[in-house]
């Protein structure tokens, strides 16, 4: 058991290191990660200045750091699927031994992990081009609740990494996805400006904790972050239920569908 | 125990045609498969494209379910204790898919090895010695774009072994390989097997099957056909001699013409860039030669051979004239 257990460990620290690879000699990535944070920072923080909102200025610069996360970590786990199946291997991971999802764990950790720089490139965006320095409240809560939302960022990957299994059309989807979750999440706009009917639909999405975590532990927002913290571990332990409920009824699907090597 | 046990399998394809209107239709890949592997062998399924070789592989190395029927493989069930099962086996398919290009060909199977829950002490031995084993030594640091095409298949074998797995699975292995790459990959294969690895190999390629295999299934629209050592397949036309007709222009008249010929067993046709190839199998052999040219004479006839039939010949009268003649 305990071998089976550090032989796991050990898929999920070389699946980390194997994507690091991959993404380093990958140049669209490293766009990601450094070119769109800056883009969605101007965008978002400049929407609001410009509009007479310059209260919400911080509030935006979190805002599109959490979607330069996204976009670095899910839209991109997304794209993991997708790129095993068109390189053709997907059956062959399907086919070892190690759980796929665990393969995926440690894929869409190394990308949440690179996810930070296009953290710090947003803040250090805000503070170059409109002055925004973010004052963090509570330290320490402001990194466990970055961490927490990595983690949790990761395990919503999980699930939609069973549809990504699934359909071949899933990176596609994804990218028509983008926007409205980034609306849903609180991340363009504030989520009370949302319709009352879709505020559960936000609660259900681990950006819009992620968000308000690093928000009210930067002292943005009222909220107690440690609260919001526990919210998102027990999310984030939602979404592992429902990854591995879904896995097990993808890999049964693709088997039966041979659908695997199709994209 | 039997390495491989195969009873009844079947497998269909779904697929849907039409955009508003959709049509379901069910295409049979595989029927009615019965078949038995015993440990250590290496086993030959050979047929021509489309035939459900591959097909039988993927249900064999559990990724593909089948509709029909049952498989274990090494006493374990292939749809259920997959579990249990994945770790013994390896499997290679064909073609330059299937690895991390951007990657270095030992980091490739450094992961699959973390993959294999191979322990880290067992694959620091085992990836040099896979690496020397398949020819890669000096080149594994480098990425795998930049491999040839036989380089790529050879760390596909590589990537399969490293589990040591008791059954592989190779799927047509040399497919697209020039004829050293190919020579150089048959001789690795051997070579495992020598070392008493049980190998389930697919192929079109007759001369390697002859080569390589100790019995051999020929398999055709998802039907094994029949099964037997080359030897006895090759049996099965011994009586025979193949007369090889090169010419420009063999009109479908005279094929037919040929093929009702009470000295002809089969023709098969193969069409080169400019000319046509007869591979005419007739139990008269030289004797017939002079009446098969006057069938021929408008066909402009460029080189007339006669052989002893190989077991591509036996292949040719297994499936029979319609399978391979154009």
């Amino acid at each position: 058991m305990i071998t089976r257990i550090l032989g796991l460990l050990r898929v999920i620290s070389s699946s980390f290191t194997m994507q690091a690879k991959e993404r380093a000699t990958n140049q669209f990535f490293v766009g990601t990660l450094l070119v769109l944070p800056i883009i969605f920072t101007l965008l978002s923080v400049g929407t609001y200045l410009y509009g007479g909102k310059g209260d919400f200025g911080l509030f935006a610069v979190i805002g599109a750091g959490m979607m330069g996360v996204w976009n670095a970590n899910l839209w991109t786990s997304g794209r993991i699927v997708e790129g095993e199946r068109r390189g053709g291997t997907l059956s062959t991971l399907i086919a070892s031994p190690t759980p796929f999802p665990v393969i995926l764990v440690g894929k869409s950790l190394s990308n949440a992990f690179a996810s930070l720089i296009s953290l710090v490139v947003t803040f250090a965006t805000g503070l170059i081009a409109f002055r925004l320095k973010l004052d963090i409240t509570y330290p320490a809560a402001f990194v466990i609740s970055m961490i927490l939302t990595l983690i949790s960022m990761t395990c919503f990957g999980l699930v939609l990494g069973s549809v990504f299994v699934l359909s071949r059309n899933a990176g596609d989807f994804m990218e028509a996805a983008n926007y409205p979750i980034f609306i849903l999440s609180g991340l363009m706009f504030p989520l009370t400006v949302l319709p009352a009917w879709l505020r559960p639909l936000s609660s259900l999405l681990a950006p819009t904790w992620g968000n308000l975590a690093l928000s009210s532990s930067a002292g943005l927002i009222g909220e107690n972050p440690w609260l919001i913290d526990l919210y998102l571990i027990g999310l984030s332990l939602a979404y592992l239920i429902i990854a591995r409920v879904l896995f097990k009824q993808v890999e049964y699907r693709v088997r039966r569908d041979g659908s695997m090597e199709v994209f | 125990m039997t390495a491989i046990k195969i009873e009844n399998l079947g497998r269909i394809f779904s697929t849907t045609t039409g955009t508003i209107r959709r049509t379901r239709k069910d295409v049979t890949a595989l029927e009615n498969i019965n078949l038995v592997v015993e440990p250590g062998e290496l086993f030959g399924l050979l047929g021509p494209n489309g035939a459900g070789k591959t097909t039988l592989t993927r249900i064999l190395s559990t990724v593909l379910l089948p509709t029909s029927g049952r498989a274990e493989v090494l006493g374990m069930d292939v749809v259920n204790d997959t579990k249990h099962l994945r770790p013994r086996i390896g499997m290679v398919y064909g073609g330059e898919r299937g690895l991390y290009w951007r990657l270095s060909g030992r980091d490739n199977i450094q992961y699959f090895a973390d993959l294999y829950l191979v322990p880290p002490e067992v694959s620091r031995k085992r990836i040099p010695e896979l690496l020397e084993l398949v020819g890669l030594k000096d080149r594994a640091d480098e990425r795998v774009e930049g491999y040839s095409r036989g380089m790529k298949q050879r760390l596909h074998i590589a990537r399969g072994l490293i589990n040591n797995p008791d059954v592989l699975f190779l799927d047509e292995p040399t497919i697209g390989l020039d004829p050293i790459a190919a020579r150089e990959l048959r001789n690795v294969i051997a070579e495992l097997h020598q070392k008493g690895t049980t190998i389930f190999l697919t192929s079109h390629y007759m001369y390697e099957v002859d080569a390589l295999c100790q019995r051999v299934a020929v398999v055709n629209k998802g039907k094994i056909v029949m099964t037997d050592t080359p030897t006895a397949l090759k049996q099965l036309v011994a009586n025979l001699e193949v007369v090889e007709v090169e010419c420009l222009d063999a009109s479908a008249e005279a094929l037919a013409t040929l093929r009702a010929h009470p000295r002809v067993e089969s023709v098969n046709v193969e069409n080169r860039d400019q000319t046509q190839v007869l591979q005419i199998q007739s139990p008269g052999g030289v004797g017939s030669v002079p009446e098969f040219l006057r069938i021929l004479e408008a066909a402009h006839v460029q080189k007339v051979v006669t052989r002893q039939p190989t077991l591509e010949d036996a292949y040719v009268k297994i499936l029979g004239k319609e399978a391979l003649s154009t």
